[in-house]
């Protein structure tokens, strides 16, 4: 039973996630008695849960990727995903906006629910999920077309094309990018560095004002200064929009996020909890070991 | 220390050459020679095939004085420059050099298709059927701005059947009508109307979009309006037809004059404009003084008579016209046909097939046996037309329809794969980014895959269609004729092509056929190809320095 080892928040401490409605549990106790990590002063309580899922797992042909993982995420929170790698961080981010269904291999078991409804219903078309679930990924993608196009993309997929000056700019004022570019809206989005790349995604990501961003890694590939801004704009956007980050950086995570999950080779979920909890004081052996280096 | 360790070898640095690179060498060296000899053996075979044609020693020695001096040493002397001092500005002169003769071939193609197939009213008459498709396309839009699916693409898909099936027959009829009335409506004006008029619009807005302004889009559009006008006006000094001269004259003028202009405008490189005008100049002194000195060039099989006359009896008089028509029709059915079909099977092969599970075998199986049906020899393409076309289909025997159609399944497999390759090239993170934003696969694949793979899409298949354009075993197979002394006026007539033509030279009896005419029609042949092959690389060359 690998379930035995997840230790979730239901039998950690400050809030408490209930899964049998929508409504949101308030737990107000915020989380600055257990330690408070860098510089995130959002607090933990008074959120609901967006996403949930039961006993996923996700195998590619025979191998599998994720072993029963149940994890609930809150709103407007963030919530970051580590662990070394191949233990399939990515695979979960991409179960929760059905990326994985372009894999033909992937095959996906459990329940994953967005806003209570489950997204592997057959009623549910992946296609509109993903305009409500933004992702941005490890490498900076943005498309060979103009900054403005670029960031334009998704609403004129949607047809929202009203105002659509206005709200290029306010996506690209929201990713920090707006002073950068205002000149050169009409150039390639490939002429920017890639920290201005990375932030153009993400810019592309939030035009279309998606209830959820899903982050693969987005700063491993780029330099410190980038990773910094990228991470101040993590801490913004998490004001407006529920946020997931996977990463491989625990510096990182401790420093950004509200909620860590720990994910362990095999696919195993181990722990989840405040950021501050798992980085100080984790209730799992093997959390610890892999925090403070000694796993391999 | 090293040089305390005992038995160590002295000579550890390879001056006792233990290291053996003998054979490393003599492997090099042969494949050098093999290069050598493959490239030369082409080589030799080409310049014999011009000296053929050209003859280039039955030319005076001043025509050769004046040709040198005026054109060829400046020219030499300024890419000698560009290549010791400016590789880039030299790349931009190559290109403003080219690019004009190549859009005067491109050009002279459409006029041919002008005299043979479409004649002014046919072509003027295309002009109001598609303003009147995009008319109703735009009422269409404004009336019901939420259409249901489909709904537009079946409106403006009547309209366009209705307004081309319907106009074209009925302008010919009201000409007289229309020829009353103000436009003063003949030939050159049908062009001018009718050609220069879009290509106008055409470059207004595109000029108005790149300097972002409304004023230097109306002063393009003018500009090339005018420049047809002008160009009907001077056709008599210049001894063409003016309805022609217009469409030479502006295929030429304006992809020249756009180039230019986006070099100036960029202000990089700008000297690399030099070689054209150097070029271009220096031939033009050399005329004006091989004409006052009356000095005599070449006389060459390949010559202004040889591309304007059909075949005779007579190997002086003889010409290539015919094919040279038969060919372009034949491309355009080839474009026409093979082209659609090729890249929506690479585009559902790449983007829509499945990999695994049973369909994905399948499809994998397909996948091997296009690259199969690439290698078939031709004869048997032939085969396959002779029965599919002229035998089941009752198509006319030897007509251009049949012979496009038969060498476009030639090509078929070659622009699926070629296309496929480009697909492919798309980065797969794009196609993720556009999904990742809640993109169906069709927006996927339209906003994209496509822009990102055409200018690959199209460098393969113009190789193709080069290869294409020399073809002769099928059209041997499909009875194309070996000689036509009227160029086909429809698609359903009889043609020749230029390699049939050049194999039914390669038969007559007397030596002069065999190699001075036969020489010309493999130089004609041959420039064709190049020039289409120097487009792909154009095509390739500016999406690759984004
Ligand atoms: N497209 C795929 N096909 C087959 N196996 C895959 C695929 N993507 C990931 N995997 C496998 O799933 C496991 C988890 O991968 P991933 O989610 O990418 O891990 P992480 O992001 O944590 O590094 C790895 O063992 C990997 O080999
Ligand atoms: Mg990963």
């Amino acid at each position: 039973m690998s379930n035995e080892n997840v230790t979730t928040s239901d039998t950690g401490t400050d809030t408490d996630f209930q899964t049998d409605d929508d409504q949101s549990i308030a737990s107000p106790t915020p989380g600055s008695e257990a330690v408070e990590t860098g510089e995130s002063t959002r607090t933990t309580g008074a959120t609901h849960t967006v996403i949930e899922s039961r006993d996923l797992d996700v195998y590619y042909g025979d191998t599998q990727a994720l072993q029963n993982v149940s994890i609930q995420i809150p709103e407007q929170q963030v919530t970051a995903m580590i662990g070394p790698s191949g233990c399939g961080k990515s695979t979960f981010l991409r179960c929760i906006n059905r990326m994985n269904d372009l894999i033909d291999a992937a095959r996906v078991e459990g329940d994953l629910l967005f806003q209570g409804k489950n997204v592997y219903d057959d009623d549910v078309d992946p296609v509109a999920l993903r305009r409500r679930i933004g992702m941005v990924f490890q490498q900076p993608n943005p498309f060979p077309k103009s900054i403005y196009d670029n960031v334009a993309y998704g609403l004129k997929l949607q047809g929202r094309t009203e105002n659509l000056d206005e709200k290029v700019e306010h996506a690209l004022k929201q990713a920090a990018l707006w002073d950068e570019v205002k000149d050169q809206l009409d150039e390639s989005g490939l002429d920017l560095s890639g920290g201005q790349q990375q932030r153009l995604c993400i810019a592309r990501a939030i035009a279309v004002d998606p209830e959820v961003i899903l982050m693969d890694e987005p700063a491993s590939a780029l330099d410190p200064v980038a990773t910094s801004q990228i991470e101040d704009l993590i801490d913004e956007l998490a004001e407006d929009y529920t946020v997931v980050i996977v990463t491989h950086n625990m510096q990182q995570a401790a420093r950004i996020s509200d909620k860590t999950a720990v994910f362990l080779t095999g696919g195993e979920l181990v722990e989840f909890d405040d950021t501050g909890k798992i980085f100080e004081n984790p209730d799992n052996d093997r959390v610890e070991d892999y925090i403070t280096g000694k796993f391999g | 220390m090293a040089t305390e360790t005992p038995g160590r070898d002295e000579s550890w640095y390879g001056a006792g050459e233990e290291v053996d690179r003998i054979r490393g060498a003599a492997f090099k060296w042969a494949c050098l020679g093999a290069t050598l000899f493959g490239i030369s053996m082409v080589f030799v075979l080409l310049l014999y095939v011009a000296v053929d044609a050209i003859r280039p020693f039955s030319a005076d020695a001043g025509w050769y004085l004046a040709v040198g001096l005026a054109a060829v040493v400046p020219t030499v002397a300024l890419l000698a420059y560009y290549v010791r001092r400016d590789r880039e500005a030299g790349w931009v002169g190559a290109t403003a050099t080219a690019l004009p003769a190549f859009c005067l071939l491109v050009g002279s193609g459409v006029a041919i298709l002008v005299i043979e197939v479409f004649p002014p009213h046919e072509w003027f008459a295309v002009v109001p059927a598609l303003g009147a498709v995009v008319a109703v396309w735009a009422v269409h839009q404004r009336v019901r701005p939420d259409p249901v699916e489909f709904e537009r693409f079946g409106v403006v898909a009547l309209a366009a059947l209705v307004a081309f099936v319907g106009v074209p027959g009925a302008v010919p009829s009201l000409e007289a009508a229309l020829q009353s009335a103000l436009l003063w409506l003949n030939w050159p004006t049908m062009m001018l109307y009718s050609f220069a008029g879009p290509i106008a619009l055409a470059t207004g807005i595109l000029i108005a979009r790149r300097h972002e302004s409304r004023r230097a889009g109306a002063v393009a559009t003018t500009l090339t309006f005018a420049a047809g006008v002008v160009s009907i006006l001077l056709a008599p000094a210049v001894g063409v037809d003016d309805y022609l001269l217009v469409v030479v004259a502006l295929s030429v003028a304006v992809p020249t004059a756009l180039y230019a202009e986006s070099v100036l405008r960029s202000g990089e490189n700008v000297s690399g404009l030099a070689l054209p005008v150097v070029a271009y100049v220096g031939i033009a002194v050399a005329a004006v003084v091989v004409e006052t000195y009356g000095f005599t060039g070449p006389a060459a099989w390949l010559d202004w008579e040889f591309l304007t006359e059909p075949h005779s009896r007579f190997p002086q008089r003889a010409g290539i016209y015919p094919a040279l028509v038969g060919s372009i029709m034949m491309m355009l059915v080839i474009v026409v046909s093979a082209f659609p079909v090729g890249v929506a099977a690479a585009l559902y092969l790449e983007e829509y097939a499945p990999d695994n599970g049973a369909t994905g075998r399948v499809v994998s199986i397909i996948e091997m046996n296009i690259g199969n049906l690439a290698g078939v020899p031709s004869v048997v393409y032939g085969l396959l037309g002779l029965a599919l076309f002229i035998r089941y289909a009752d198509m006319n025997t030897g007509s251009v329809v049949v012979g496009g159609l038969t060498v476009g399944l030639l090509i078929l497999p070659i622009v699926i794969i070629s296309a496929q390759e480009a697909i492919r090239a798309v980065p797969d993170s794009m196609r993720q980014a556009s999904y990742g934003m809640g993109a169906t696969r069709w927006q996927t694949v339209r906003n994209v895959v496509l822009p990102e793979a055409i200018p690959g899409i199209l460098t393969g298949t113009i190789l193709a269609f080069g290869r294409a354009i020399g073809e002769t075993a099928p059209l041997l197979m499909i009875g194309a004729a070996a000689v036509v002394f009227n160029a086909p006026g429809a698609f359903t007539e009889q043609f020749s092509a230029m390699p049939r033509q050049i194999f039914a030279w390669s038969s007559e009896p007397s030596a002069e056929f065999r190699h001075g005419v036969l020489a010309a029609g493999v130089v004609t042949l041959l420039v064709v190809l190049l020039s289409m092959n120097a487009a792909a690389i154009l095509i390739r060359n500016r999406y690759q320095r984004r």
